[in-house]
C-alpha cells in the first residue's frame, strides 16, 4: 500500500479532480493478453504468409517436410493457447511462436516470459517443441530470408514506429532523496524537556 | 490531411466506418480510438517473491508497451486516445498515485530487473504527460490554444494534484521541461489558478490534521470547540503507537517535499499561497509540530535504532523543506519584485519587512530559517534596494533575530555572527 501523501488527501477533500468512478472497468491481466493476442493477430505477418513462404522455390520433398513442421508448430500453439480457441487464435499464436523463436535454438527466460505474456501460463514442452520446429523451419529456408520476412513485415506494418516523440528529450531519472539538515547524534538543537 | 495548417481541434478525416463505407467526422473523435485495454500500474513489490516480481514485470511491460506505442502514434491519433480513452487515463492516474518517491521507505527497487522496468514506466509515463501538455507539436501538428485549454480542463487531463504528483516525482532532473509544462497548461487554461486558490486552504488542512493527530490544538478550530474537562485525551506524539508516529513523519516528510518541488518549479503558484496566507500558518505549525516531534522521535523507545535515525531524518529533510519554501514565498512575492525594481518597491519592503516581523515570536523557526537563509543579508539587500528604509524597525528586526538565538540556546554559525547594531 502507498504511504500517506499530500496528493492523496487533495483528491480526497479538495473539490478539484475527478472523483474516481468505482464501478469503471479496470483490466486485468487476463483481459489484457486477449487484448494483444487480438492487436497481434492483426499486425503484418499471418499464417497463411507463413505457409507460402515456407513451400515456394522449395522441391516436393522438402515442402512436406515443412508441411510437416508447420503442423507440429500449430498442435504446440494449441497446447499454449489453449484448447477453448478457435483455428484462428491459434494460427496467430503459430505466428507469434515463429516470430519469438525464428533466431533463437533455445527457450530462454526472455522467451519464455514473452509467451507468458501473450498466452498467460503455458506447458514449457510445448515451448520446447514449438522452438525446435521453427528451427528447422529456418534451417531448410535460410534464416536470413526469414529474417528479412519478418523486419518487412513488421516495417510494413507499423511505418511511424522510428518517430516516436519525446525519442530526443534528455529525461533524467533522477528523484528526490532525503537531504536533512543534521543527523541524530549531531543534531545542535538543545533539548530543552530534561528528565530528572 | 496533416500538411494542412488547420489546428487539429478544427480537422476533418474522411476514412472507413465500421461497414466499410467512407465517412467524414472530426479528426477528434471517439471512434477513432483504438481499444488498447491499459492496464493500472502497481508498484514494485516490498517483498520480492518470484511470483510478485513476475507480476510487477508483466504489469510494467504491458504499460511501457502500450506507452510508446502511444507516443509513436501521429498527433490526431494520439489525441482521440488521450481524450476518448478512459484506460489510458487510469493508467496515468495509477502511476502518479502510486509510483514509489525517492523518499519512500522502501524506493529501492529489489532487482536491477525491477529497477530497469521500473525505469522504463517513468521515462514513459513523463513522455506521455509531456506530450499531453504541448498544444503545438509542430508546425502542422497543433490545438487553437483555448480548445487546448478547455480540452486538459474538462477532461481532468491535469489537475492541481496531479501537477503536484508530476514535480514531486519527476522534478528533480527535468525542472526546466516541467516549468515549461506546467507553465503552458496555467496559461492555455486560466482555471487552473483558480483551482490552486481552492486547492491552498486542503494543504493547510493537512497541516491542521497532522497537528490534531498529536493533540496539538490547531489554529482557529480551539477557540470554537471548548473541551469538555473529561473529554478522552488525545494521543500525542509520545504516547501515539509506532506506527502512527511513523505514518506521521512519512505524511509531513512527503507533504513538505511536495509543496516545495511545485513551488520551486513553478514559482508563479507562490502568489496563489501567499494569498491564503500559508507562510504564517506554516510557520506557526513548525514552531508548534517540530519541537513535539523531535522529542518524541529523541525519547521514545525503539527497538530498532535504524528506523529512528531514519525518522530524524525525515523531520530534519521536512523541516528543512519548510524553511526552504518559506524562502521561496518570500523571495518570489516579495524579494524578487524590488531586485526586479517594480513598481511599488516600497510596498513589497513594507511587506517583507512585516513578515519577518511576525518571524519573531516563532523563535524555533525563525533560528531554523536564519541558519539557511541570513535575515541580515536580505535586509541588506532591501537597504541597497531602498535606502529610505526605516533603520530603527531594521535594527529592531535584527536584534530581534539575535535574541531568538540567545533565548533557544543556539549557537549561530561562526561565519554568520555579526552585530546586529
Amino acid at each position: 500500500m502507498s504511504p500517506p501523501r499530500l496528493t492523496g488527501a487533495l483528491r480526497s477533500f479538495s473539490n478539484v479532480s475527478k472523483k474516481e468512478d468505482l464501478a469503471e472497468q479496470v483490466y486485468d491481466l487476463k483481459a489484457k493478453r486477449l487484448k494483444r493476442q487480438e492487436l497481434f493477430a492483426r499486425e503484418g505477418l499471418t499464417w497463411q504468409k507463413i505457409v507460402h513462404f515456407c513451400s515456394e522455390h522449395q522441391d516436393k520433398v522438402k515442402q512436406h517436410a515443412a508441411s510437416q513442421e508447420l503442423k507440429s508448430l500449430l498442435v504446440a500453439a494449441k497446447q499454449i493457447v489453449g484448447d477453448e480457441h478457435g483455428q484462428e487464435a491459434i494460427e496467430s499464436a503459430g505466428v507469434f511462436l515463429f516470430e519469438t523463436f525464428h533466431n533463437r535454438d533455445h527457450v530462454g527466460t526472455e522467451e519464455t516470459r514473452a509467451i507468458k505474456q501473450m498466452f498467460g501460463p503455458f506447458p514449457s514442452s510445448a515451448a520446447e517443441a514449438s522452438c525446435a520446429c521453427v528451427a528447422r523451419l529456418v534451417a531448410q529456408v535460410g534464416d536470413s530470408r526469414v529474417e528479412e520476412l519478418i523486419q518487412t513485415q513488421k516495417s510494413r506494418h507499423d511505418p511511424q514506429r522510428t518517430s516516436s516523440f519525446g525519442r530526443n528529450i534528455d529525461f533524467s531519472y533522477e528523484g528526490y532523496t532525503l537531504h536533512p539538515l543534521e543527523t541524530l547524534s549531531e543534531s545542535s538543537v538543545p533539548d530543552k524537556d530534561l528528565d530528572f | 490531411m496533416a500538411c494542412v495548417r488547420v489546428p487539429l481541434d478544427e480537422q476533418q478525416v474522411t476514412e472507413a466506418g465500421p461497414l466499410g463505407k467512407e465517412r467524414t467526422l472530426p479528426a477528434l473523435h471517439p471512434d477513432r480510438t483504438e481499444q488498447r485495454c491499459f492496464v493500472p500500474y502497481k508498484p514494485p513489490p516490498e517483498d520480492s517473491t518470484p511470483a510478485e516480481v513476475e507480476e510487477f514485470l508483466e504489469h510494467a511491460k504491458f504499460i511501457t508497451e502500450d506507452l510508446e506505442w502511444l507516443l509513436a502514434l501521429p498527433h490526431d491519433k494520439f489525441w482521440c486516445q488521450v481524450v476518448f480513452d478512459e484506460s489510458l487515463q487510469r493508467c496515468l492516474d495509477s502511476y502518479l498515485h502510486h509510483a514509489p518517491r525517492g523518499l519512500d521507505l522502501a524506493a529501492v527497487p529489489s532487482s536491477p530487473a525491477v529497477a530497469d522496468m521500473q525505469r522504463s514506466v517513468h521515462r514513459a509515463v513523463f513522455l506521455t504527460f509531456l506530450r499531453m501538455a504541448t498544444h503545438k507539436e509542430s508546425k502542422e501538428n497543433f490545438f487553437t490554444p483555448a480548445v487546448f485549454g478547455e480540452i486538459i480542463y474538462e477532461n481532468f487531463l491535469f489537475d492541481i494534484p496531479k501537477i503536484l504528483d508530476l514535480c514531486v516525482l519527476f522534478g528533480k532532473g527535468n525542472g526546466q521541461l516541467l516549468h515549461k509544462m506546467i507553465e503552458n497548461i496555467f496559461t492555455q487554461q486560466p482555471s487552473y489558478y483558480s483551482d490552486l486558490d481552492e486547492t491552498v486552504p486542503t494543504v493547510l488542512h493537512v497541516f491542521d490534521t497532522i497537528l490534531e493527530k498529536c493533540g496539538l490544538q490547531c489554529e482557529g478550530a480551539t477557540a470554537m470547540e471548548p473541551m469538555r474537562l473529561n473529554a478522552h485525551k488525545q494521543p500525542t506524539a509520545m504516547t501515539m503507537s509506532q506506527q502512527e508516529l511513523v505514518d506521521i513523519l512519512l505524511y509531513l516528510c512527503d507533504s513538505t517535499t511536495t509543496i516545495h518541488a511545485f513551488l520551486d518549479i513553478f514559482p508563479a503558484a507562490c502568489s496563489s499561497f501567499q494569498s491564503r496566507g500559508f507562510l504564517s500558518r506554516l510557520t506557526s505549525f513548525y514552531e508548534t509540530m517540530v519541537p513535539d516531534l523531535e522529542k518524541a522521535v529523541r525519547k521514545r523507545n525503539f527497538d530498532d535504532k535504524s528506523l529512528q535515525e531514519d525518522l530524524w531524518k525525515r523531520l530534519s529533510h521536512s523541516c528543512r523543506k519548510m524553511v526552504e519554501t518559506s524562502h521561496l514565498l518570500l523571495h518570489h512575492t516579495c524579494l524578487q519584485p524590488i531586485l526586479e525594481r517594480r513598481e511599488n518597491m516600497q510596498t513589497f519592503a513594507e511587506e517583507l519587512l512585516q513578515y519577518f516581523t511576525s518571524f519573531l515570536p516563532e523563535k524555533r523557526f525563525l533560528c531554523d530559517y536564519d541558519e539557511q537563509f541570513p535575515i541580515a543579508e536580505d535586509i541588506s539587500l532591501l537597504q541597497q534596494a531602498l535606502p529610505v528604509i526605516d533603520e530603527t524597525r531594521t535594527s529592531y528586526l535584527l536584534q530581534g533575530v539575535e535574541s531568538a538565538w540567545d533565548g533557544a540556546g543556539r549557537r549561530r554559525p561562526e561565519s554568520r555572527t555579526q552585530d546586529p547594531t
